[in-house]
């Protein structure tokens, strides 16, 4: 037997959390063209259909764009430094996709390595996710081809499946996700159908392989000319985690804050001294490719990238970190036909 | 007019006046078009002209890598073609060393762009060469800033209410930044940080610093060419701001960025019967 839980039942549990003090999180529609995650006033606002996938990542309520790290204030010579107090506020991520949930488990690696980050691990026990498995792809989805799926459980405390009258199935994958549904579901024979992904795109070993050997190649100017530079990509994909520490206040005192950063900003690798390892674009493509398939991978074993295909959809020029891997791919199978070159550059 | 447009990079191209074509590419009708460089004459069928051409290319003019490609041609839709002028006046280009193929335009996006609504540059007024023939009409100040004018009825807490929402949502990406052609900056003031002048931190201090500051620099140099607007993946109306400062060029200098290749910048150059009255 399955559970199950109706459409209403659901809502009407949403309301619950958010009135017993919960911040609810969920897909919503911020303006007619844009569905972002954000934080739910009322179960009225989330979408649960309808829509591919929303333009933001779930990483935002895990490892903000702003964490206050400590505040500090000088006292003569002395520096005092506080702690800032976490929220213990039950956080519930509903609606979530498969791609999104999928990051946490890769983002657990990288804030658990030579360093326990406290404030991103005091949020992941304090969050539980729901996802909602996936109806539709697009063609910049490409899930599939990094070992993840319309219903991947990866990163979920719960997956539902929605089921034909709008109602889901409840499929509880961690006992934090038991935890949140027991006694919400009933017992049913209906079960949820999930459509197949998108088609495999990429090979992810290929790739790898590319990166790890072409280091200097000319591939990296011919095939991304057109990035601008700014920190899209990295800002709304689920898994890049790279952040700058600065301070920011006056002679007094002031706050120690993590921002996200991001390598395709000149920024970036901005040495104090002055000097510029990544003087040029191609360079910093080259970066967030190979971070994602090969460097990544080869310090954690998992790829870096979810394939959901937000890095494209939001890039003001339509590149997107896809066209660059099936331009690899066709680089190298040695194809340099016109309609190979036309396909992505 | 895609044959006409292709035709004539290829000849560009076959003939050596140029070495690269910055134009816009397509993977399927309907779909977005983005920037593309084409190097080869036997290239030029990839490029397209559709009301998915968003993209201002001019801002690629001042980029290096795309410096080092070699004397370019570039196409232009009259909004577009009003960047140019202001980069020329700022001497950001020599305009003989870009080749510039203007096209006809009645707008871009479905529906069309709200700057299309108001726009009375249809027709590309200074390219080397112009592709297609629509007929423009003078637009006034009113559709201009209609947008704009609904947001001034408010009341000043109001407006101040609007702009926290929307620059709660800004999460310091700066695409509106690094799309805008005429952001060319080496180092923006945001990223100097010996001593730090606006907050990188993308709260609500930080980002009303960051994007009015951005605003007032584009004072009477913004086109309207609004790819802050397209680029924002927060979906924040910087169009608004832009406006603003741009309604205020109009009204106290009689000026409008980029539609008169005579014309002193406002911010570059001073005249004796300058509005004043704003010292006191």
């Amino acid at each position: 037997m399955n559970q199950i839980i109706s459409q209403e039942a659901l809502l009407a549990q949403i309301n619950e959390w958010i009135t017993r003090g919960a911040r609810v999180i969920g897909p919503t529609r911020i303006k007619p063209d844009l569905i972002h995650y954000a934080t739910l006033d009322s179960p009225e606002e989330i979408l649960l259909d309808g829509f591919l996938r929303p333009a933001n990542s779930i990483k935002d309520f895990l490892f903000p764009r702003h964490e206050k790290l400590c505040t500090y204030r000088f006292k003569g010579k002395q520096i005092e430094l506080d702690d800032v107090e976490l929220s213990d506020t039950e956080q519930l991520i509903i609606g979530a996709r498969p791609c999104d949930a999928a990051a946490l488990p890769i983002l657990d690696h990288i804030f658990n390595w030579d360093y326990k980050d406290h404030y991103f691990n005091h949020r992941r026990q304090t969050t539980t996710i729901v996802t909602v498995a996936c109806k539709a792809h697009d063609e910049h989805c490409f899930c599939t081809s990094v070992g993840l799926g319309p219903d991947a459980p990866g990163g979920s405390d719960v997956v539902l499946i929605e089921l034909d009258d709008g109602g889901f199935e409840v499929r509880c994958v961690t006992e934090k996700g038991k935890a949140l549904f027991a006694d919400k579901t009933t017992p049913s024979d209906k079960s949820g159908t999930v459509p197949p992904g998108p088609e495999k795109k990429i090979d992810p070993k290929t790739i790898e392989d590319f990166v790890k050997n072409n280091f200097e190649s000319p591939f990296w100017q011919e095939h991304t000319p057109r990035c601008l530079g700014c920190g899209i990509c990295s800002y709304t994909c689920p898994t890049c985690h790279c952040f700058d520490i600065v301070d920011e206040g006056n002679a007094a005192g002031g706050v120690r804050v993590r921002n996200w950063d991001a390598c395709q900003c000149t920024m970036f690798t901005a040495h104090a001294s002055g000097h510029n390892p990544r003087t040029k674009q191609p360079q910093r493509q080259r970066q967030r490719v190979s971070h994602k398939f090969h460097i990544y991978p080869q310090k954690f074993g998992q790829i870096l990238c979810t394939g959901c295909g937000n890095c494209a959809r939001n890039c003001p020029v339509g590149l997107g970190v896809l066209s660059v891997l099936k331009a690899i791919g066709h680089a190298a199978e040695g194809d340099t036909s016109e309609a190979a070159h036309a396909e992505h550059l | 007019m895609l044959d006409q447009l292709r035709q004539t990079c290829r000849r560009l191209l076959e003939e050596g006046t140029v070495r690269v074509v910055i134009g816009y590419g397509q993977d399927a009708a309907g779909k977005p078009a983005y920037p593309i460089f084409v190097t080869r004459p036997e290239a030029v069928d990839r490029l397209v002209w559709n009301d998915q051409c968003f993209a201002n290319l001019t801002t690629y003019l001042t980029r290096k890598e795309i410096r080092a490609l070699g004397k370019p041609a570039i196409v232009v839709k009259g909004c577009d073609e009003r960047t140019l002028v202001v980069l020329e006046k700022e001497s950001q280009i020599e305009r003989g060393d870009v080749h510039v193929i203007g096209i006809a335009c009645s707008g871009v996006g479905d529906p069309r762009l709200p700057k299309c609504e108001a726009c009375d540059v249809h027709m590309p007024r200074f390219a080397d060469e112009v592709i297609g023939q629509v007929p423009d009409e003078p637009v006034g100040p009113d559709s201009r800033y209609a947008d704009l004018q609904a947001l001034l009825q408010k009341s000043p807490a109001e407006r101040m209410a609007y702009w926290s929402k929307e620059f709660a949502r800004c999460i310091r990406c700066y695409a509106c930044r690094q799309v805008c052609p005429l952001c060319y900056c080496e180092r923006c003031i945001v990223d100097k940080n010996r001593p730090t002048c606006i907050d990188t931190s993308a709260t609500l201090k930080g980002n009303f610093s960051w994007n009015i500051t951005r605003a007032f620099h584009l004072a009477a140099r913004c086109v309207g060419c609004d790819e802050c607007t397209r680029a924002c993946p927060a979906g924040i109306d910087l169009r608004l701001l832009n406006l603003s400062l741009a309604k205020s060029a109009e009204e106290n200098y009689e000026f409008r960025a980029g539609m008169d290749r005579e014309a002193e910048p406002v911010l570059g150059s001073y005249a004796l019967q300058d509005n004043e009255d704003f010292i006191r």
